[in-house]
């Protein structure tokens, strides 16, 4: 972890006795005891939004999470769909397959235990300027996504800490043509995130392109991580939907 | 003694067979009716509309309704004695004159009929009427008339016929919509500078665009005063507020950061000499 990155708060479990104070990069989160059994919540985000919440407690102490989450609040809920554009295109000849690590957005969300469950309280984006829509398809028959123009990335370690997080993609190629592939298109509400200090790795896919019937289609999966690091609690309510069709071009 | 009041009610006729007794019975058989109904209709409501399309439960749950009301007056004609056959003699007499008299209601009960069928909008949908110059969200299609909850709060009713005969622009029926503006520069400033000014604002400021598409300028005329330039953007179908309204203000905050003119209109006067 860098200097700069060391005054930020890392991700984890914090408990709350009187104050807490938590730091992310442009954005300051403080917890503080008003009573007995209450406290109050006060964030002040990138964006100079202003944030204030009472939090009644059962206990005289307070449980609170902090993880990262998929970036699908920011600006507002709208899909569950997520566009990842390359900053450098993929080229996969006929029958080959490439196994790439890419940087994934995530945001940041704040929750409060009880019972060993997690309830979502908060969340936060510190990269607002890059949180942004796109159309996957025709106007009048795409699908809306959070969009994001990413960069490779080296391995699980690549990871930007709070901004974005590492995510591995297979491409397999079992068409008998070679394809360019420029974004991948799938719903990331399924997939996992899992974090350590600062740094996110989050559950990756497997693309295969094919051919069904005359069609040409590239299968998405989820591939589930195996790690030891922390597993975030979920934002969103999980579908059952785990995996996507999207068209070659 | 009950059993004596209720011999006494039977015994008083008020028409033909028709007695007090029998009366009674018929009304308690159509208030049992109506509670069954009502009942039916939250039970409905409450266990399966929640799984069901908004214009599809409303319009099962009116069939619910009213054929159980039907089968409660059709229990309570049988029980009265009475004969429809007769009622339906007549009815065929008056038939032509009723037909005439209800010409708009029997249209509009059609209409409400082939909207329910061709399913134009979507309860909670989104639409413009341009030729009445209505705007808002379809509440309900009925069976003579369709309500729309207006932008200012307002509901207004239209006559199914109408609703039917009229075009109908749906805002709702793709994942997004477009806004565009139409600023001006003057012609001293570069058009590509602005252009690019521009963009930057509405990446930095708007976070409902999409960036893909992306927005997209045109020039659209040389004007009097200034060179016109078209922005237009694409937004999530239901963040209209969040993008045309304050398109024109981000745009104006980037050209005067820039330095770049907007300029009023103007004419240039020569004064001949002698």
């Amino acid at each position: 972890m860098s200097k700069s990155e060391s005054v930020f708060s890392p991700f984890g479990i914090y408990e709350v006795k009187d104050t807490l104070c938590l730091s992310l990069p442009n954005t300051e989160i403080k917890i503080e005891r008003m009573g007995d059994n209450a406290f109050s919540y006060f964030r002040k985000d990138s964006e100079g939004n202003i944030v204030e919440k009472m939090i009644p407690s059962k206990s005289n102490e307070l449980e609170l999470e902090m993880a990262p989450i998929k970036p699908l609040n920011h600006p507002a809920k709208r899909t569950e769909n997520i566009f990842l554009k390359f900053d450098k295109e993929i080229y996969l000849s006929e029958n080959s397959a490439a196994s790439i690590f890419v940087h994934c957005p995530i945001e940041i969300g704040f929750f409060l235990i009880h019972d060993s469950k997690r309830d979502p309280l908060d969340w936060v984006t510190c990269n607002p300027i890059n949180s942004r829509f796109g159309l996957y398809g025709t106007p009048d028959t795409g699908t809306l996504c959070k969009y994001a123009e990413v960069s490779l990335a080296t391995d699980f370690d690549d990871s930007i800490p709070y901004v974005e997080g590492v995510m591995k993609i297979i491409i397999e190629n079992t068409l008998n043509v070679g394809h360019t592939v420029s974004k991948v298109v799938f719903p990331i509400v399924n997939n996992s995130l899992y974090y350590e200090d600062s740094k996110t790795i989050i559950d990756g896919i497997k693309v295969i392109m094919k051919k069904r019937a005359m069609v040409s289609i590239a299968d998405i999966k989820i591939n589930s991580l195996e790690t030891n690091w922390t597993k975030s609690p979920t934002w969103e309510t999980s579908t059952t939907n785990t995996n996507m069709e999207m068209g070659i071009d | 003694m009950p059993l004596e009041f209720l011999q006494s009610l039977s015994e008083m006729q008020i028409v033909g067979e028709l007695t007090v007794l029998s009366l009674l019975v018929g009304g308690l058989i159509m208030a049992v009716g109506l509670v069954v109904a009502k009942i039916v209709k939250i039970l409905f409501y409450k266990y399966y509309a929640p799984t069901l399309p908004k214009d599809t439960a409303q319009n099962l749950s009116k069939i619910i309704y009213f054929g159980i009301i039907i089968i409660s007056f059709l229990a309570f004609t049988s029980s009265q004695g009475i004969d429809l056959s007769g009622l339906l003699v007549a009815g065929g007499i008056f038939a032509v004159v009723i037909g005439f008299a209800t010409q708009s209601v029997v249209s509009n009960l059609i209409s409400g009929v082939f909207l329910m069928l061709e399913k134009p909008a979507k309860h909670g949908d989104t639409i413009q009427i341009p030729d009445m110059n209505i705007s808002g969200t379809l509440l309900d299609i009925g069976t003579f008339s369709s309500k729309i909850r207006k932008f200012d709060g307002t509901i207004i009713r239209i006559p199914n016929e109408k609703f039917f005969t009229t075009n109908i622009r749906s805002l709702t029926s793709s994942a997004v919509r477009r806004a565009d503006v139409t600023v001006g520069i003057s012609y001293k400033d570069d058009i590509e500078h602005a252009i690019s000014v521009i963009k930057e604002e509405i990446q930095i400021s708007m976070p409902f665009v999409l960036c893909v598409p992306e927005p997209e300028f045109r020039v659209e005329e040389l004007g009097d005063s200034s060179v016109n330039i078209q922005v237009l953007v694409w937004h999530p179908r239901d963040d209209w507020s969040q993008a045309q309204p304050i398109l024109l203000t981000t745009i104006k905050r980037a050209l005067d950061k820039s330095g770049i003119e907007i300029p009023f209109p103007q004419r240039v006067i020569w004064g001949a000499k002698d």
